[in-house]
Formats: structure tokens, C-alpha cells, sequence
């Protein structure tokens, strides 16, 4: 911008940082005028509601002999926890926190008490104005803490659905390398196609969990943040990487640096996934069968495709490359089960999320790039729609066994 | 630690765990402060639902007023009996921490105890500074023009209820104006007390009123209460002497719920529906309808602390207990 400004006002510029600050000096001097003020206008057109009072309950855990409810104001005005209920029935309790709780301060509540396993219980919070907040747990579970088994735990299932299938997927690769170019790009297709369902399913989880924040949150607009920073952010790092290997900025990636790029946003997509496998893993709301991790397993085994078709049309790769690409795309599963398992934070979601849409969307724009160069017969051959929509069925289905 | 494995371990099939518990934590626990952040151990159940620990509001002899009756007086027919209640507006702390937008007859949810013998002339002056317009509806027998019903007084008016107490018994009064459920659930009723023109034998006399209070205002009760909040007797319990028998005046004015009931623990009790007749029933239970009410009498054979409660349960786990301190 600067650039194109022409030379007379370039003798300001040094001044300019300090222009800049006059419609933030004049917007405080009307802020302070206004708030002293500015009340009687109310006055004027109505009265403000009354708050309504009602505390956000973000996670309900059962430990033994004591049941742990964290609880976030989610409204402007103060919120003070007065009393708290189970089934009905007022209880004792204590807290990890403050009793009056700022916006967006949360507490946990911590209640005494000899619970049932896989019985169903409802918690009550009550505010000091005597507004009741109540919770359904479905059947109660334990809520296991960190504890070197259960990192262990999370660190196989992690392993199991996440870098398990990559790699397998990676073993089509001698296959992929004896194919003719169509196929190829047919594959290629295939991996967009994957990636845009990837995207849809992120997106939409995205979109539940950020329904489950208090408002003040703006789950949406973290959405935003999210897939703009990373579908960005991976444009950056493309452009370096095609800068470096071919000295042209605007030329398609291809062969290990397009397969690095499709690894990361595969990774990203399964730190979401991991997360939210290990949150309900861990708040009891899933049933972790073999079932499911061989459901996960078929699902991802695609993902390994996917990775592996960029590299079937370029240079060969060492094992070593392989097997990074494959930890890259397959241990955020890992990681993201940690975290879901011992800290549930459905703002990490959404943001992990986010972040898995706008890196597939990116990665999804840049197989297309190099689809459309390099793909005979370009984006409207058979092969490459027959391959997309492969991709998408293919994802659909396998998730049948996931759902 | 090892307790704390012990209770991981035996989890599943813990029935007896926390009897065993309560017993031991209980002894623990009364004397300690009520510290939500440093508790050293944690209280289960009823045994935390005493002394400190209790999240009742307010102080020791709060509930004084509303507790203990008037004195009785003779019979004197024709005697003046004068009461002034204003209907006013106020926040009231309910349960431990919780305010409510309460209608009350001079400030407190149940209003005063009005007491009269059977003959007095009472006249009951009703002032208004609320923001609602009340009336005061009696139980007994009275002229239509004094009922209660029809005598709205607007905010700001007043009015002056004058009858002739009778007949003798537990009686109770309550605000009738429309909407009537919102006027009884905002906290407008009292007891009101005729006595005999033979005066009932000498006791320790207290009054309770059952009340309920829908803070959130869903059409259910929050919190269940004695004479206003809730868990108020368990943590300062009734003290009583076994010398004497107890006299309470039983009213239920709970909204909402069909039904209250009081059940006393470790003791039977005489109890005279709606006192106005010597006909009693001897049981340790008694159910209430909306309104309905009366005496009962107690001659404890045990000292010690008992508990009294609805037999509802969850009416029981929502504020509505106490104990009884028997002494010498």
C-alpha cells in the first residue's frame, strides 16, 4: 500500500501511526461522555430486561464419592452460585473458584456425593436471585483423570485411528506408481474429494460444539477466525514450499511438498477428531467398542490414500519421509485424545475444527491446481469427477461405521 | 489416601459405605466452620444437614416472632383486639444465598401470628404501601363485608377487617386477591390463633407454618420451609423441655403442592384437626391439604435431638427439616 502512495505524502509517513490514533482518541472522549450520560436514555425507549440468570454448565464429571460441575456465567451482569441441587434435593457442597462469577468466569462445584454408576442424575445450579439451572446426565460414569494408564489409553487409540490407517493407506503407493496418469489423477481427484467431505464434517462438527458456548464466545466468528488463519496460513506455507523447490511462485505443488500440505490438513482434521473421540470417551458418552476403532480405522485408511497419491506422480520418497508424513497426519489424533480426555473444552473444539475445514478447503484448492495442470484431460475428465465423487461416497460410506 | 482407595474399590456396591461415613463425618464435621474453600472432610447427607455446616440464612432467634405465639388471654367477650398489617414489597433471603421478590405482610414470609380468644372483637387493619392491590382473607366465621374478598385495597389504601373471634382452633388468613395463586406463592398468608373460651393446658407453644417459595417463578417450589427459610430449624434446632408438653399450631400454605405433611421422628404426637374440637388422632404423621391446618401436642418420653420434617422426601431435601433439642 505504502508503495503506491506518491512522494509528497511519503514525507509524512513517519506522522502517519500517529494520525491514525485520532478517531480512536475522539471514540474514547464519546464513550466517556456517553457513560456518564448516557443511562437516562433508557429511559427514553423502555427498561432493560432483567438478566436472565442462567449459568452455562460446560462439564459434569463423577469422581468417586464426588460429583464435579463446572459452571461459566455466560451473561454480562454478575452471576453468584447459591445453591446447588442433585436430583431434586439440595446438597452441600464447596468450590474451586469464586461464588460470584464475572462474565465468562467459571467455577467448579464440587459436591460430596455416593452416585450411582450408569444411573441417570440431573444437577441443579441455583443463582442468588433464585433462578435454577438444571443439567441431565444420561447415565452417570467415572471421569477418569489423567493418570499414566490413561495417557497410555488415549495414546493406542490415538495410534489405532489415526496412524495406524495413514500408514496403511501409504502402502498404495507402489500400486499408485505402476498406474497410468489417469489413474493418478483419478486418485488425486479422490483425495480432493475426501478432503472437501473432511471439511463438510468439521464444519458442521464445528458448528454443534460452538452452539454449546455461552454467547459472549461468538462460536461463529471463532469459526471464521479459524478456517481463515489456517486456510491462510497453509497458503503461506505453500508458497514457500513451491518457491523453494521451483523458484516460481504461482507454479502447483506437487510430488512430497503437495503430499506434506494434504498431511497437514488430514492432521489438523484428526486433532478435531481426536478430541472429540477422547472428550466422550471420557464424559461417558461413548461406547468405546472394537467396533468403533475398526470403523475408525476403514475410515481413515483413505486418508493414507490420499497422501500418497501426490507422491505417486513425482520423485521418489525415503521411508523415513513416509513414515514422518504419516506421524504428521495421524499423531494429532493423538494429541487431540489427550486433550479431549482430560480437558473437554468445547472451545478447543471449535477452534481445532475450524482450523481442519480451512486447512482441507486449502489443501482441497491446491490438489485442484495441480489436478487441472498436470491431469490429462484436466479437471472435467471422467477420471477426475468419477474420482471426487468417489472420494466423497467412499468417505460417506466408511462413516457409516463411525456414526 | 487408603480410605480414599478403599471407597474407589468398593464404589459399585457401596450401600453400606456411606451409612458408615455419615456416622463417622458427622461427629467430625459440626464444629467446623462453614468454609465452602478449606472443608477437611466431606460431609454426606443429613449429617452435614446440621449445625454450621447447614445452608440455612439468617441468625439464631430470627424466626422469634414467627415461632413463638402471643401470650393467650383470658376469656373476656367484647374485648378489642388490635393489629395493624401493611403489605409491602421486600427481597427475602429464602435459602442460603437466594433473594426473592417476596409480597409479605410486614416484611416477612409468613406474615405475624394474629391471636385472639374466642369473643375478642378484632380488628385487623390492613395498609398497603405495596405495588399490588391485597386484601386479607380470614378462616372462621364472620359477616361477608369482612372476608376479605371483595375489600381490595389498592396501593397506598387501607382497610380494617373487624369480627368477632370464633370459632376456637387453628385458623390461618391469606391475601384473595386475583391472580390468587401468584398472592399466596409471593409469600402473603399467616397463622391466626382463636383460642378456647377454657383455656388449653399450659405448654410449650410454637406455631409452623408450611410454605414453599418458586424463586424461579415455573410454578414449583425451589425451596420448602417452616415459618419462612428453608433448612432454618436444622441448623438452629427447636430447643424443648420433656417436662412439658409441646403445643404446635400446624398450618400448611404451600403453593403448588396438593399436599405437605409433618412427620416427627422418635415420638408419637396428639393431633387435633384444626383444633376445634377435642377429637384427636395419635400418630406420628399428619397430611395437609392446601389450607388445611391444626394442633398438635407432644410429650417427648426421650430427650435428645429429634428430627421433624414433611414425609415428602423431596420437599424434605429441599429445606423443609428440623430437630428438636429435647432437655430436662
Amino acid at each position: 500500500m505504502a508503495s503506491a502512495s506518491a512522494p509528497a505524502e511519503r514525507r509524512q509517513s513517519s506522522h502517519w501511526r500517529l494520525w491514525a490514533l485520532v478517531p480512536l482518541l475522539l471514540l474514547a472522549g464519546v464513550v466517556a461522555l456517553f457513560a456518564s450520560t448516557g443511562t437516562s436514555l433508557l429511559d427514553l425507549v423502555g427498561r432493560a430486561p432483567p438478566p436472565l440468570d442462567h449459568f452455562n454448565v460446560r462439564r459434569v464429571e463423577f469422581k468417586p464419592g464426588e460429583i464435579r460441575i463446572r459452571v461459566t456465567n455466560p451473561q454480562r451482569p454478575n452471576l453468584t452460585i447459591a445453591s446447588v441441587t442433585v436430583d431434586d434435593a439440595i446438597v452441600p457442597y464447596r468450590l474451586d473458584g469464586p461464588a460470584a462469577l464475572g462474565r465468562l468466569r467459571s467455577s467448579t462445584i464440587i459436591v460430596p456425593f455416593q452416585w450411582v454408576e450408569d444411573d441417570p442424575y440431573t444437577v441443579g445450579v441455583t443463582s442468588s436471585s433464585g433462578i435454577q439451572t438444571t443439567f441431565d446426565i444420561p447415565a452417570a460414569v467415572e471421569t477418569r483423570g489423567p493418570s499414566p494408564r490413561g495417557f497410555l489409553g488415549y495414546t493406542i487409540i490415538g495410534f489405532l485411528v489415526g496412524v495406524v490407517p495413514v500408514a496403511l493407506g501409504l502402502g498404495w503407493l507402489p500400486s499408485l506408481r505402476r498406474a497410468d496418469a489417469r489413474w493418478v489423477a483419478a486418485f488425486m481427484a479422490l483425495t480432493a474429494g475426501l478432503l472437501t467431505f473432511l471439511a463438510f464434517d468439521a464444519f458442521a462438527e464445528a458448528l454443534g460444539l460452538q452452539a454449546k458456548l455461552p454467547g459472549g464466545f461468538q462460536g461463529t466468528g471463532l469459526i471464521l477466525l479459524g478456517i481463515a488463519a489456517s486456510y491462510l496460513g497453509l497458503t503461506f506455507v505453500s508458497q514457500r514450499f513451491s518457491a523453494r523447490s521451483q523458484r516460481e511462485r504461482s507454479a502447483p505443488l506437487e510430488g512430497a511438498a503437495l503430499a506434506t500440505l494434504v498431511a497437514i490438513g488430514i492432521g489438523l482434521h484428526n486433532l478435531g477428531e481426536g478430541l472429540a473421540i477422547g472428550s466422550s470417551i471420557a464424559l461417558g458418552e461413548l461406547a468405546l467398542g472394537t467396533f468403533l476403532i475398526i470403523g475408525f480405522m476403514v475410515h481413515n485408511i483413505t486418508e493414507g490414500l490420499g497422501i500418497a497419491a501426490p507422491i505417486a506422480g513425482g520423485a521418489t520418497v525415503s521411508r523415513a519421509r513416509l513414515a514422518a508424513l504419516a506421524l504428521v497426519a495421524g499423531a494429532p489424533a493423538i494429541v487431540g485424545g489427550w486433550i479431549g480426555g482430560f480437558l473437554t473444552s468445547d472451545l478447543l473444539g471449535v477452534l481445532f475444527f475450524s482450523l481442519a475445514v480451512g486447512a482441507a478447503l486449502q489443501v482441497v484448492v491446491e490438489v485442484g491446481r495441480y489436478v487441472a495442470r498436470r491431469a490429462p484431460g484436466g479437471l472435467r475428465s471422467g477420471h477426475v469427477v468419477a474420482g471426487y465423487l468417489a472420494g466423497i461416497i467412499v468417505m460417506y460410506v466408511t462413516g457409516l461405521l463411525v456414526a | 489416601m487408603t480410605r480414599k482407595q478403599l471407597l474407589v474399590a468398593a464404589a459399585p456396591v457401596a450401600a453400606a459405605v456411606p451409612l458408615a461415613k455419615l456416622g463417622l463425618v458427622g461427629a467430625a464435621t459440626a464444629a467446623s466452620p462453614p468454609d465452602h474453600a478449606g472443608m477437611a472432610m466431606d460431609p454426606i447427607g443429613h449429617a452435614a444437614m446440621i449445625g454450621d455446616e447447614v445452608p440455612a440464612p439468617g441468625g439464631p432467634n430470627d424466626l422469634a416472632a414467627l415461632l413463638y405465639p402471643p401470650e393467650p388471654l383470658p376469656h373476656q367477650p367484647g374485648r378489642v383486639r388490635e393489629y395493624t398489617l401493611v403489605a409491602e414489597d421486600r427481597q427475602i433471603e429464602v435459602a442460603k444465598g437466594v433473594f426473592f421478590s417476596a409480597w409479605t405482610y410486614n416484611g416477612t414470609s409468613p406474615g405475624p401470628v394474629i391471636r385472639a380468644t374466642e369473643g375478642d372483637l378484632l380488628r385487623v387493619k390492613l395498609a398497603n404501601v405495596s405495588s399490588h392491590p391485597h386484601t386479607i382473607h380470614f378462616h372462621g366465621i364472620h359477616p361477608s363485608n369482612m372476608d376479605g374478598v371483595f375489600e381490595i385495597v389498592e396501593p397506598g389504601g387501607s382497610y380494617t377487617y373487624e369480627f368477632q373471634a370464633r370459632p376456637y382452633g387453628m385458623q390461618l388468613y391469606h391475601c384473595h386477591s386475583t391472580p390468587l395463586k401468584k398472592h399466596i406463592a409471593k409469600g402473603l398468608y399467616g397463622a391466626f390463633i382463636i383460642d378456647p373460651p377454657k383455656p388449653r393446658k399450659p405448654a410449650q407453644e410454637l406455631v409452623m407454618v408450611l410454605n414453599g417459595f418458586d424463586t424461579d417463578g415455573d410454578g414449583e417450589n425451589n425451596f420448602y420451609a417452616v415459618n419462612g427459610p428453608a433448612f432454618y430449624y436444622a441448623k438452629y434446632p427447636i430447643q424443648v423441655r420433656r417436662s412439658q408438653t409441646v403445643r404446635i399450631y400446624l398450618a400448611n400454605l404451600t403453593e403448588f403442592d396438593p399436599i405437605n405433611s409433618f412427620h416427627l421422628h422418635g415420638d408419637f404426637f396428639r393431633y387435633y384437626p384444626t383444633g376445634s374440637s377435642d377429637h384427636f388422632e395419635y400418630t406420628d404423621t399428619v397430611m395437609l391439604c392446601q389450607g388445611q391446618r391444626g394442633i398438635i401436642e407432644i410429650d417427648f418420653a426421650n430427650t435428645g435431638r429429634f428430627m421433624f420434617h414433611a414425609h415428602q422426601s423431596e420437599f424434605t431435601e429441599l429445606g423443609w427439616m428440623g430437630f428438636f433439642d429435647v432437655i430436662d
